[in-house]
C-alpha cells in the first residue's frame, strides 16, 4: 500500500477524479459549442399543443407552459453557463496574477498598498458585494462580469503572491539574478510559469463557483435575462410550476450540479497530477 | 491563551481597515450611476425637481463634505433615516439583521453537525467503500447551488409532508426556528462539504502524525486518541474555514431568503438599492462589515487559544 502511495505523490499522475473531471466538463463543453447538433427541437419554438407534459418517448425532459422543450433549452443553455464559468474568472485571473506577481517579486510601499486593499475587499461579504455592484450597475451579464472582475482579482492576487514570495528564494531565481536578466524577464518567464499551478487548479474551484453563483443570480433575476436560456433561468421559470411541472426546473439544476461536479473532480485531479506541493 | 496585547494590536489594525471600507462604500454608492431623486421620480422628475429633492438629502455637498458629516453621526451612533421609508436605519436594521444573523448562524452549526462525525468517520475508513461514497455525495453536495436545494426542500419537504412551513417567518423564538430549518439546511449543504473535506484530511493527516502514534503506543483507547488528539487538532482548521467562509455563508443567507421568502436583509437591500437609498444600503452593508470583521478577530483569538504557537 505504501509503494501505492508513493507513486501516487509522483507528478504526472493520471488520477480517477481528473479523468471523470476532465470526461464531464469535456462534453459540456463540446454540448455547449454545438448546441444544434444535440438538441432535439429549436429551444425557443412554442407548441402549443404539448404543453407541461411530462418527459416521455417524444420530450425526454418534458415540456414548459409554453410546449418548449426542456432537453433543447437545458442543452443551449450550457453555452451561455460555460460562457459564464470562463468570463466571470478570466479578468480577476488575469488582473489579479499579474498585481499578484509585481507585489510578491518588488514587495516595498507597492504592494503595501495593495495589500491594503486586499484587506479592504475582503472584509466585505463577497456575495452580498457582487449582489450590491450587480443592482446598481443594472441586472444583465455584462455587469456581472464587471462586478465579478472589480472583486475576484483579490483571491488570484493573493495566491500569486504569496507563490511568487516562495518561488524567488529559490536557487534557480537567484541564478537567473546572476546570469544579468531584467527583473521583469525574471518574473514573468522564470518565476511566473513555475508559479501558475496553484493558479490553475484554483481556477477550475472558481469556475465551479461562478456557475453556481451564475445561476444563483439568474435565478434572482440579476444575471441572465430571460427569454435568454439559462439554467438559473429556467429554474425561476419553472419554480411555479414545480407541483405541477418538476421537470421544468429539476432538469437545469441537474446540469447544474453536474458541470459544477465535473470542474471541481477536474481540480481534485489536477492537483494529484502536478504533484504534492512541497512546503519549505 | 493569546496575550491581552495580541488582541489589541488585532483591534488596532482593524480600525484603518474599516475606516477605508467605510470610505469606499461611501463614495462607490455615490458614483455608480442614478440617484434617489431620479430614481423615485423616473423620467417625469424635471432637472429642478431633482435639484431639490438632492439638496434636501444634502447630496449638492461636496463627497468630503458629505462623508465627515456621515462620520459624525455614526460616531454618535446614528445611521440616518431612509428616504424611501422614512424610518431611521437602525430600527431597520435592528429588524432585519437579527434574522440573517440567526439563518447564518443555524447554518453554520447545523453544517459542524454533519460534517464533523462523517469526516471522523471517512478519515477512519480511509480508502474504503464508506469513505468513497462519503466524499462523493459530499462533492454533490459542494456542487448544488444554495437556491436549488432550498427550492427541492420545499416541494418535496415542506409541500409533501407539511411538517415545515413553506417560507415565511414566524413569531416568536420557538416558531422562528421552525421556520428556519429547511433554509439552514439548505445553506449549510455547502459549506459541510467545504468543512468536510478539510477536516477529511486534517484528520488523516493528525492520525500519520508521531504523536498519534505515540499515542497509541501509550496504549490509550482508539476513542481516546481521535476525541482527544486528532479531532482536537482537526478542530483549528475548522475555525480557519468558518473565518474564510463567513463571508459566503452572508451571502448565502441573502440568496436562500429570497427563496424562502424570510424579511431579512437580503430584500432590503436591493430594494434600497433599486431605490438609490444610501442611508439604507450604507448603513446594512456598515453592519454585515462589522459583523465579518468581528467574526475575523474571533476566529483569529480561538486559533491562538487552540494552538499557542500561532500567538508567536
Amino acid at each position: 500500500m505504501s509503494a501505492v502511495a508513493a507513486i501516487a505523490r509522483r507528478r504526472g499522475r493520471i488520477s480517477l477524479p481528473l479523468l471523470i473531471g476532465a470526461g464531464i466538463v469535456l462534453i459540456w463543453i463540446v454540448v455547449g459549442l454545438f448546441p444544434g447538433l444535440f438538441a432535439p427541437y429549436d429551444p425557443d419554438a412554442f407548441d402549443y399543443d404539448a404543453l407541461l407534459q411530462a418527459p416521455g418517448l417524444a420530450h425526454p425532459f418534458g415540456t414548459d407552459s409554453f410546449g418548449r422543450d426542456i432537453l433543447s433549452r437545458v442543452i443551449w443553455a450550457a453555452r451561455l453557463d460555460i460562457q459564464i464559468a470562463v468570463f466571470s474568472t478570466i479578468f480577476a485571473l488575469g488582473f489579479g496574477t499579474v498585481l499578484g506577481a509585481l507585489c510578491g517579486f518588488y514587495g516595498g510601499w507597492f504592494d503595501a498598498i495593495v495589500s491594503r486593499v486586499i484587506d479592504v475587499v475582503v472584509i466585505f461579504p463577497f456575495l452580498v458585494l457582487i449582489i450590491a455592484i450587480i443592482a446598481f450597475l443594472g441586472p444583465g451579464l455584462f455587469n456581472m462580469y464587471v462586478a465579478l472582475a472589480a472583486i475576484n482579482w483579490v483571491s488570484y492576487c493573493k495566491l500569486m503572491r504569496g507563490e511568487i514570495r516562495l518561488q524567488k528564494q529559490l536557487d534557480y531565481a537567484a541564478a537567473a539574478q546572476v546570469l544579468g536578466y531584467r527583473d521583469l524577464r525574471i518574473l514573468f518567464r522564470h518565476l511566473v510559469p513555475n508559479a501558475m499551478t496553484p493558479i490553475v487548479v484554483f481556477w477550475m474551484t472558481d469556475m465551479a463557483l461562478a456557475v453556481l453563483l451564475g445561476s444563483s443570480l439568474g435565478y434572482l433575476g440579476l444575471g441572465a435575462q430571460p427569454p435568454e436560456a439559462e439554467w438559473g433561468v429556467l429554474i425561476a421559470d419553472g419554480k411555479n410550476y414545480i407541483e405541477t411541472a418538476w421537470w421544468m426546473s429539476v432538469w437545469p439544476g441537474v446540469a447544474i450540479i453536474t458541470l459544477g461536479f465535473g470542474l471541481s473532480l477536474l481540480g481534485d485531479g489536477l492537483v494529484v497530477y502536478f504533484g504534492k506541493k512541497e512546503r519549505s | 491563551m493569546p496575550s491581552g496585547n495580541l488582541v489589541l494590536r488585532r483591534v488596532v489594525q482593524l480600525v484603518p481597515t474599516l475606516f477605508f471600507a467605510l470610505l469606499l462604500l461611501f463614495v462607490m454608492v455615490r458614483l455608480l450611476p442614478g440617484g434617489p431623486a431620479t430614481a423615485a421620480l423616473g423620467d417625469r422628475g424635471t432637472d429642478a425637481d431633482i435639484a431639490r429633492i438632492e439638496a434636501s438629502y444634502g447630496l449638492n455637498r461636496s463627497i468630503a463634505e458629505q462623508f465627515l458629516s456621515y462620520l459624525w453621526q455614526i460616531a454618535h451612533g446614528d445611521l440616518g433615516v431612509s428616504y424611501s421609508l422614512k424610518v431611521p436605519v437602525t430600527e431597520l436594521v435592528l429588524q432585519r439583521l437579527p434574522v440573517t444573523l440567526t439563518l447564518t448562524a443555524c447554518g453554520s452549526v447545523l453544517a459542524l453537525a454533519i460534517a464533523v462525525p462523517l469526516a471522523a468517520l471517512a478519515a477512519s475508513r480511509r480508502d474504503r467503500t464508506t469513505d468513497l461514497i462519503l466524499r462523493g455525495l459530499f462533492q454533490l453536495g459542494l456542487s448544488s447551488p444554495v437556491f436549488y436545494i432550498g427550492i427541492l426542500l420545499l416541494t418535496l419537504v415542506a409541500a409533501k409532508t407539511g411538517l415545515f412551513p413553506v417560507g415565511g417567518y414566524g413569531s416568536g423564538f420557538l416558531d422562528n426556528l421552525h421556520h428556519l430549518v429547511l433554509p439552514s439546511f439548505a445553506l449549510a449543504l455547502n459549506f459541510a462539504a467545504v468543512l468536510f473535506r478539510n477536516l477529511r484530511s486534517a484528520m488523516i493527516e493528525a492520525m500519520d502524525a508521531d504523536y498519534v502514534t505515540f499515542a497509541i503506543a501509550r496504549g490509550l483507547s482508539p476513542r481516546v486518541v481521535l476525541f482527544g488528539h486528532v479531532l482536537r487538532n482537526a478542530l483549528i482548521s475548522t475555525v480557519t474555514l468558518f473565518g474564510l467562509n463567513v463571508g459566503w455563508l452572508i451571502g448565502g443567507a441573502v440568496i436562500t431568503e429570497s427563496v424562502f421568502a424570510i424579511p431579512g436583509v437580503g430584500r432590503l437591500m436591493i430594494d434600497s438599492i433599486f431605490a438609490r437609498d444610501y442611508p439604507v444600503i450604507q448603513g446594512l452593508l456598515l453592519v454585515l462589515v462589522l459583523t465579518v470583521s468581528v467574526v475575523f478577530l474571533l476566529t483569529d483569538i480561538v486559533e491562538g487559544l487552540l494552538d499557542p504557537r500561532l500567538n508567536r
